[in-house]
């Protein structure tokens, strides 16, 4: 037990959470005569410097072995996710500076910065409990981030429906990790492993993964555990849900594939032939398959903006649980670049609509006619953002699917159901490109409903965020091999 | 004969269920047989332990004390961590008093944040 070593592993949670008080302080001491505007950039300021900082933190922690009796791991995965939610975290808090109208801007910040120190935690836990714990304060700060808008009930809608669905969730995780911790006397993972290849199936370890299966469906919204995600990604501010449509996303993805192939590993099963051994690999397909077909077809009935992109934000989860399905054989790397690219993508739209509502406009697909005159900027990028979910070559979306579809042909063949899942995402894939068209057609082509419209400012903060995106998302999808060298 | 060692579990189920169904059933047959149904205005009104009612029943109730409740709780549970470390704190390094102290500050911010903000004031 060597505090100095666990505080060199932690110090990016350190910079973030001492950066979230010192938002505070300062909202506190010299915030109180200053209007709301300086009050949200002070704070803004203060968090990015924060982010900076647990970045520099992350860096300098570096690729160790287990940390403080196999607490933490601080292995590649944690450092790429790491960073990636960092600079997913940094983008939402530009965003934030740009277009947030807020009430209390400064612990607006200083909850965004709980929830990446909840998140950058995720990256990193090895153990059941401190696994559970770091879920949980990303869990509770995105709850309160959901509600933060109070003059509008819709916000209080989002927050109480991603509460009860959390809280639902993560009692479900517990009982899970319980009886987890039952069968095999331990709640560190390598351990779990260990307990589970010598014990085989059991009754009680099926109803343990499918207690974790669920939570886990909860919190990646994917079919049948998704029906939250609509309502929170459109009642939500536009900043909070690009928070949790994004970074959210990316942590707890690498949390829950650290969890099911080193620690349940043994207890998968098998999915390359079409009868499937017990275990949870089958259960991640029926799972990724559900997401996919009613993510898919469900967006195409929105038109709501917002409800769309979290529509197909479930179609997506489909295909990362795929992506979780080929981490044991093809690594990680197919899955993490997936996450990240669509975690960028997705906080580029959000920030599209950020700028388009700020200047007025509501939710409707068709409040975004004529977005290629009244702001050309905006139109590109969000060409960009759609393309790239969509997957269409060169861009970073295109590459993450080829890579995660690859390596489903590859598990099995054809004719596994891993290959089957595989066809099903890539004929899907037809039908989220109509979708993400049907959006961009009102953007690119559409005249503006009224020829007078004024054009929509583009704060420089949001500016920043959109550039920064649409450019890694291009350079992303011509040098993919950056990201997938890592693994 | 062996009853099965979760079997006294499917008989306290079954007694779960029958317990409040007989209660309703006698409820429903008490109401059928000597009540009968006769409705009037004061019947109807809201009970107000027995004065007469005023006003709507509908009404907000003050639940500022909440705040209160949650801060305690802050506290309450604090204390709950401070109470093993206290009992093991001969045996600990210097890392977990520090570790400690850096839990306590984090919770007295919050108290802190809470006071500028006037949320201690009763409104």
């Amino acid at each position: 037990m060597n505090y100095l070593e666990l505080l060199r592993a932690l110090l990016p949670e350190t910079a973030l959470v001492v950066g979230a008080l010192l938002a505070l302080t300062f909202d506190l001491s010299f915030g109180v005569r200053q209007s709301r505007e300086t009050r949200l950039h002070a704070a803004v300021i203060i968090g990015t410097l924060a982010v900076v900082a647990a970045m520099f933190g992350a860096l300098s922690a570096g690729v160790a072995d287990a940390v403080f009796g196999g607490v933490l791991v601080l292995d590649e995965l944690t450092l790429a996710s790491r960073l990636g939610v960092l600079m997913l975290a940094w983008l939402t808090l530009t965003l934030t500076g740009g277009t947030a109208r807020l009430r209390h801007p400064a612990e607006f910040v200083a909850i965004v910065l709980f929830a990446t120190a909840g998140f950058t935690l995720m990256a990193a836990a090895q153990q059941l409990l401190v696994a559970f714990l770091a879920l949980e304060l990303a869990s509770l700060s995105l709850y309160i981030l959901a509600g933060f808008d109070k003059s509008r009930p819709e916000s209080a809608e989002a927050a109480l429906k991603y509460f009860l669905f959390g809280g639902m969730s993560a009692a479900f995780l517990l009982f899970g990790f319980s009886l987890i911790y039952g069968l095999t006397g331990s709640i560190e993972l390598p351990q779990i492993a260990h307990q589970l290849a010598r014990q085989g199936q059991s009754p009680l370890l099926s109803l343990a993964l499918v207690m974790v299966l669920v939570a886990f469906g909860f919190k990646a919204a994917a079919a049948p555990f998704h029906l939250w995600a609509p309502d929170v990604y459109e009642g939500a501010p536009v900043v909070s849900s690009a928070l949790i449509a994004s970074a959210s996303k990316l942590a707890g993805f690498t949390l829950f594939v650290r969890l099911l192939w080193p620690g349940f590993g043994p207890a998968a099963g098998s999915v390359a032939t079409a009868a499937g051994s017990p275990g949870w690999l089958p259960l991640v397909a029926c799972l990724s398959a559900a997401s996919l077909l009613l993510g898919n077809f469900a967006a195409l009935a929105q038109s709501n903006v917002r409800r769309l992109l979290a529509y197909s934000a479930i179609a997506h989860a489909g295909v990362m649980l795929l992506g979780v399905i080929v981490a044991g054989d093809a690594g990680l790397g197919p899955l993490f670049y997936y996450v990240f690219t669509y975690g960028l993508a997705t906080i580029g739209a959000f920030a599209v609509i950020a700028v388009v509502e700020r200047a007025g406009c509501c939710q409707k697909i068709t409040d975004l006619a004529g977005l290629h005159r009244r702001s050309p900027l905006l139109a590109g990028c969000f060409a960009v953002y759609l393309l790239s979910l969509a997957g269409i070559p060169p861009l970073a979306g295109f590459f993450g699917k080829f890579t995660v579809f690859a390596a489903a042909l590859n598990l099995g063949g054809l004719a596994g159901p891993a290959g089957w899942l595989a066809l099903l995402a890539i004929a899907l894939s037809a039908v989220a490109l109509y979708y993400y068209l049907v959006m961009l057609k009102q953007a690119l082509v559409v005249a503006p409903a009224d020829p007078a419209s004024a054009p929509v400012p583009v704060p420089a903060d949001a500016a920043i965020v959109l550039v920064f995106t649409a450019l890694l998302l291009v350079l992303l999808g011509l040098f993919p091999s950056v990201v997938l060298r890592i693994f | 004969m062996n009853a099965h060692p979760y079997a006294f579990l499917a008989l306290f189920g079954a007694v779960a269920v029958a317990f409040p169904l007989i209660l309703l059933a006698v409820a429903r047959l008490w109401f059928r047989f000597f009540q009968p149904p006769k409705p009037s205005l004061d019947k109807g009104a809201v009970y107000e332990c027995g004065i007469a009612p005023s006003g709507d029943s509908w009404i907000q109730f003050k639940a500022h004390y909440y705040l209160y409740a949650i801060l305690f709780l802050i506290f309450d549970v604090e204390v709950l961590f401070l109470l093993p470390f206290a009992v093991a704190f001969t045996t600990l390094p210097g890392g977990a008093l520090v570790a400690m102290l850096v839990f306590l500050l984090l919770l007295a911010e919050g108290l802190v944040w809470a006071w500028h903000r006037g949320h201690l004031e009763w409104k």
